[in-house]
């Protein structure tokens, strides 16, 4: 591939390695103050098939929502009138047709996510911790608890959708055998069908978050567990004062991808509880996708995605306040 | 140099002429206008006519492709590809499907579907394969043919009728000590017989909160105790009338005096049937191939009078061909043509636990002969109810299965949750009405 | 479309595998202690897999009447047989799959893999922006997406085929941020050589750059697999007719359709696992690494 030819009064130098920043390579040759070499063209060469892709599908919609957002959009029907902030404010009017399932939704989607994301954090790390020790068949369990994270969320759902059926499914029967009550409805009413949904989500990408904690664990070096063992440090403390901070950035990742994870749930309650009873367990995302895919009111729908996405971002940012809080503090 | 400049002329005039003719020949792709269908026999091109519909329980899924691949035998210049799927995943994936050019060349909707659908346009007009096939309303049971049209055109042919009766496991009843060849017919039998059951240890009939079949159940019910779902110009629920509250408590009460337990799964109350934990099960006719109750010893009856009035729901299917994104009318041709062939093959259609819509095909009498257990529900069709027919109307149906289900769960008292329901549906029906224009 | 829309937050040092170098403190009591809970997880999760595969050789009445005994009797292949028969194709979901999950995969592989490079190693003009707009991205909710692109792939055509659930999927802003943090933690030194070498940008990613980072290239692989396995939304409202149904919604099909038959309902489960499972097994090790590495490398 021909060398892009440099202007005759930039020189070459080395470009740098560090991040974001431009940097001014230390000069080797002479080089006007700040000249690194520039590359546009053969840049946007290298991000043309990324940027085509990115531009059609994420910041043409992103703009082309906003846009639906202000009209009724029905694809079905001949017109889509324009009526400004409409959308959004209905989803603030108590009353209206939208506001009252929406928060609906919404709430619901904070009580998975509460409810989910302290197991889906807890219970990985202590058996990665577990799974940290020298055992044998290591691999084998990591396998195993993995595995159904491999198997998808449709079929983790119709499997538990089964076993969790009040009337038929396996788990009421065992309970009954064991003299505990057997009418359990894990799939009919709240609160156990959030104790399904938790549980089933847990089962099925436990093994997700164990294996990115293990090797977490597995990089923090034995040499601060020895040190920490002499000082006098029993399990407990160690786990505190060594793993923990060890495992801080990983920890950061998994608790972020798990919430993300828990506040777009949508095949969980698809699959085990139609968002039922009524609309109880129906999620913000089931509750965007049928207004706007299957009643066609895409407007409407388009709108509460922005909501969503500013409850969201209020969230992270609160979040991202209180952690830099609690650093400085 | 000049002669090549004609030449290219040329071409391009051909081409121009070939797209032209092309264009020509597709059908219109307006959204409103849609086309006709004209029945008769396709004798165009050979073609692939896609068909959707919604059977995928009972026999239908086992039927259905042995009758489309008799039609196929015999037409050498149509392939029907039959294409089944949920009855809720057609009306959530069509409408966008047909807009992008991608949806089925023939379905089979049901009836609250269709005025929705050609309000959206949807749907070819089939006024003529309705003339070839000479049909006219009083070849169907009352009122149907007509819910098939949309602003004086007809976009639907009816298929058939779906009722509710009500279902019985005679071995229930026998270990009860009933006798189980009597079937209660009113209300006050029906509850006695349910009281005996209780005494015996027999939940007699489970009651659940879904649309199966727990909303069928309920607008039976609400039109028994002579209530009606919307009004007469479809502006307004009435479902949360004093029948609408009487039909729902009827219904938590059963819970309540422990004929039905409390939170029962969705068919839950069939497979109840089917294990023989429960007597009585209001279910859909379509149940009666289910080779499921194979194992028991069950027979069907008409749904019992608990109301002042007789009346039972019904659903109702209809062929209607969609008017898709560049439609190409042989393939609209080729469908109309499959549909005459369906109706006057019709009479093994009782076999998938529909009964047809032509009155002729289910009045013969060899069709009780051949499916027995279909006649309590022939009796039922004088007094059955079919949908609402209302562009939309769907959405506002769906509240009431909101207000059942908040009911049975013991969420809200039956008033309150039809009174929520009700005013969600008017919402709904107003939205409607200005998006469709009524 | 989905999202593991995961945020890096250092890019940490790879990591050691420690020596016990301290004499095993645990007592036998421990011992048992860990073996037995490691246990009891793995077979709560190997169970209800074993159930689910002897379900689906029972009939329909006895999976209803007699659902605490897990034996069927009588044993029946009527399940699979009505799926081998009927109208659900279920070996072509698997298929449909695989193909979605290798396109997509090698798509972002190759679109990430080429603009990463450029991010990490190139100056250019609108360098900063390009970066911030694509780093924006990363915290935005996927349903905001959802309807403008399902639009766009109705007026495309797609509806209904394997770009539909592709193409949009491979538009995300993880794979070229993932790839662009390991780039720049590369060392410049062989890249600097070759440079004055006189190798030109393509011949540095391509013989260069790439060859270096084929761990981080195998995690994005796997997890723009996983990722595209698992999508279950978008092929919902975006896939039509049973051919082309790929194994999630084309499950949730399955039990809308057999509700009540829940012998052939796990079959289809069965059979959607089976093909998986026996991948899965085989590359275990690889795979397991591969995402174990995509947190620590943040």
């Amino acid at each position: 591939m021909p060398q892009p030819r440099p202007t005759s009064c930039c020189s070459r130098t080395p470009a740098s390695t560090v991040a974001d920043t431009l940097v001014s390579a230390p000069a080797r040759r002479s080089a006007r103050g700040g000249g690194v070499r520039r590359r546009t063209g053969t840049a946007y060469l290298f991000l043309a098939p990324f940027l085509v892709l990115f531009c059609v599908f994420v910041l043409y919609p992103a703009i082309s929502g906003l846009w639906i957002s202000l009209h009724i959009w029905n694809p079905l029907l001949p017109n889509q009138p324009f009526v400004g902030l409409k959308n959004y404010v209905d989803l603030f009017v108590p009353g209206s047709l939208t506001s009252g399932d929406f928060w609906q939704s919404m709430g619901n989607t904070g009580i998975f996510t509460i409810a989910s994301v302290p197991f889906l954090l807890v219970i990985p790390l202590v058996v990665a911790a577990m799974l940290n020790q020298k055992i044998r068949g290591g691999a084998v369990y990591r396998g195993i608890f993995f595995a159904p994270y491999v198997l998808g969320v449709a079929v983790v759902g119709v499997i538990w959708k089964y076993l969790l059926d009040p009337q038929l499914g396996v788990v009421n029967h065992v309970l009954g055998a064991l003299g505990l009550p057997s009418d359990i409805p894990w799939t009919v009413d709240v609160p156990w069908a959030w104790i399904s949904l938790v549980g089933v989500t847990v089962w099925w990408t436990m093994g997700f978050n164990t294996v990115i904690l293990l090797a977490g664990l597995k990089g923090i070096s034995n040499d601060l567990y020895e040190a920490a063992s002499l000082d006098g440090a029993g399990t407990m403390r160690k786990f505190f004062s060594v793993t923990l901070p060890g495992l801080k950035p990983v920890l950061a990742f998994v608790t972020t991808v798990t919430i993300l994870a828990s506040a777009n749930m949508f095949g969980q309650s698809y699959l085990l509880t139609k968002g039922g009873p009524g609309h109880a367990t129906r999620t913000a995302i089931m509750y965007i996708a049928d207004e706007g895919l299957s009643q066609n009111q895409m407007g409407a729908a388009s709108a509460m995605s922005y909501v969503l996405f500013l409850v969201l971002a209020i969230i992270s940012i609160v979040n991202f306040r209180l952690q830099r809080d609690r650093s400085q503090s | 140099m000049f002669k090549k400049r004609q030449v290219g002329r040329t071409i391009a005039a051909a081409v121009a002429l070939s797209v032209g003719l092309a264009l020509a020949g597709c059908s219109s792709t307006g959204a409103s206008s849609g086309g006709d269908v004209k029945g008769g026999d396709y004798s165009g091109p050979k073609v692939t006519v896609t068909f959707w519909n919604g059977w995928t329980g009972g026999a239908a899924p086992v039927l259905v492709p042995k009758l489309v691949a008799k039609f196929n035998a015999e037409h050498k210049n149509i392939v029907v590809k039959d294409v089944p799927m949920e009855w809720g995943d057609i009306s959530a994936k069509m409408p966008l499907a047909i807009k992008a050019g991608k949806g089925p060349d023939v379905a089979v909707a049901h009836g609250d579907d269709i005025a929705t659908y050609a309000a959206q346009g949807l749907l070819l007009k089939d006024d003529g394969i309705l003339k070839s096939l000479g049909y006219s309303a009083d070849d169907f049971p009352k009122g149907l043919l007509a819910d098939g049209n949309y602003k004086d055109a007809q976009y639907g042919i009816p298929w058939s009728v779906t009722p509710l009766g009500l279902y019985v496991n005679k071995d229930v009843l026998k270990q009860a000590g009933l006798d189980p060849e009597t079937i209660p017919t009113t209300k006050d039998d029906y509850l006695a017989t349910l009281a005996k059951l209780k005494t015996a240890g027999v939940q007699g009939e489970w009651v659940d909160g879904y649309v199966f079949t727990g909303t069928f159940e309920l607008e039976s019910l609400i039109w028994q105790f002579g209530g009606d779902l919307f009004n007469d110009d479809v502006t307004k629920a009435t479902f949360n009338s004093d029948a609408g509250v009487q039909a729902l408590t009827y219904m938590t009460d059963l819970i309540k005096e422990g004929y039905s337990p409390a939170k029962v799964a969705q068919d839950g109350d069939f497979n109840a049937l089917v294990g023989g934990k429960t007597a009585f099960n209001w279910n859909g006719v379509w149940q009666t191939t289910n080779d499921a109750l194979a194992k028991d010893d069950w027979t069907a009856a008409a749904v019992p009078q608990i109301g002042s009035e007789k009346a039972v729901w019904s659903s109702s299917t209809h062929w209607i061909f969609p008017s898709n994104k560049g439609q190409s009318k042989n393939e609209t041709a080729a469908a109309a043509t499959f549909v005459k062939w369906m109706n006057d093959n019709s009479a093994g259609w009782a076999a998938t636990g529909e009964l047809p819509a032509q009155n002729s095909v289910r009045e013969d009498p060899e069709l009780l002969t051949d499916y027995p257990k279909l006649k309590p529900f022939l009796d039922e069709l004088p007094y059955a109810h079919y949908e609402t027919v209302a562009p939309g109307i769907t959405s506002a149906t769906a509240t009431i299965t909101t207000a059942l289900n908040e009911a049975i769960l013991g969420k809200k008292t039956p008033k309150a949750a039809l009174d929520d329901a009700a005013a969600k549906a008017d919402q709904l029906l107003q939205q409607n009405a200005s998006q469709y224009g009524g | 479309m989905t999202a593991t829309i995961p945020r890096a937050t250092t890019t940490a040092s790879v990591p050691q595998q420690a020596q016990p170098r301290r004499k095993a403190r645990r007592t036998p009591v421990a011992t048992i202690v860990l073996y037995v809970v490691l246990t009891l997880l793995a077979l709560a999760i190997v169970v209800p897999l074993v159930w689910i595969v002897l379900t689906s050789f029972k009939t329909d009445f006895d999976a209803i009447n007699t659902p605490l005994n897990p034996i069927p009797h009588p044993f029946t292949l009527n399940a699979y047989q009505t799926l081998a028969s009927g109208q659900q194709p279920i070996f072509l979901w698997f298929l449909n799959s695989l193909a979605a999950g290798v396109l997509q995969t090698v798509l972002i592989l190759i679109t990430a893999s080429a603009g990463a490079y450029a991010l990490a190693r190139l100056e250019f003009a609108g360098k900063k922006i390009v970066f911030g707009v694509i780093v924006a991205t990363l915290l935005v909710p996927p349903v905001i997406f959802l309807i403008p692109n399902y639009l766009t792939v109705q007026s495309l055509g797609w509806l209904d085929s394997i770009w539909a659930i592709t193409i949009p999927g491979s538009a995300g802003a993880f794979g070229i941020f993932f790839l662009r943090q390991f780039f720049v933690g590369l060392p410049p030194e062989i890249e600097e050589a070759a440079r004055m070498d006189g190798a030109g940008d393509f011949r540095i990613f391509w013989q260069i750059v790439l060859p270096l980072s084929r761990p981080a290239l195998a995690t994005l692989a796997v997890l723009s697999f996983l990722n595209n396995w698992n999508d279950f939304l978008w092929p919902v409202y975006v896939l039509l007719s049973p051919e082309h149904q790929t194994l999630q919604p084309g499950l949730a099909v399955l039990q809308g359709a057999y509700s009540t038959h829940f012998g052939i309902v796990m079959a289809g489960a069965l059979i959607a696992s089976v093909p998986v499972l026996i991948l899965f097994t085989i590359a275990q090790r690889q795979i397991v690494d591969s995402v174990a590495s995509s947190g620590v490398k943040g």
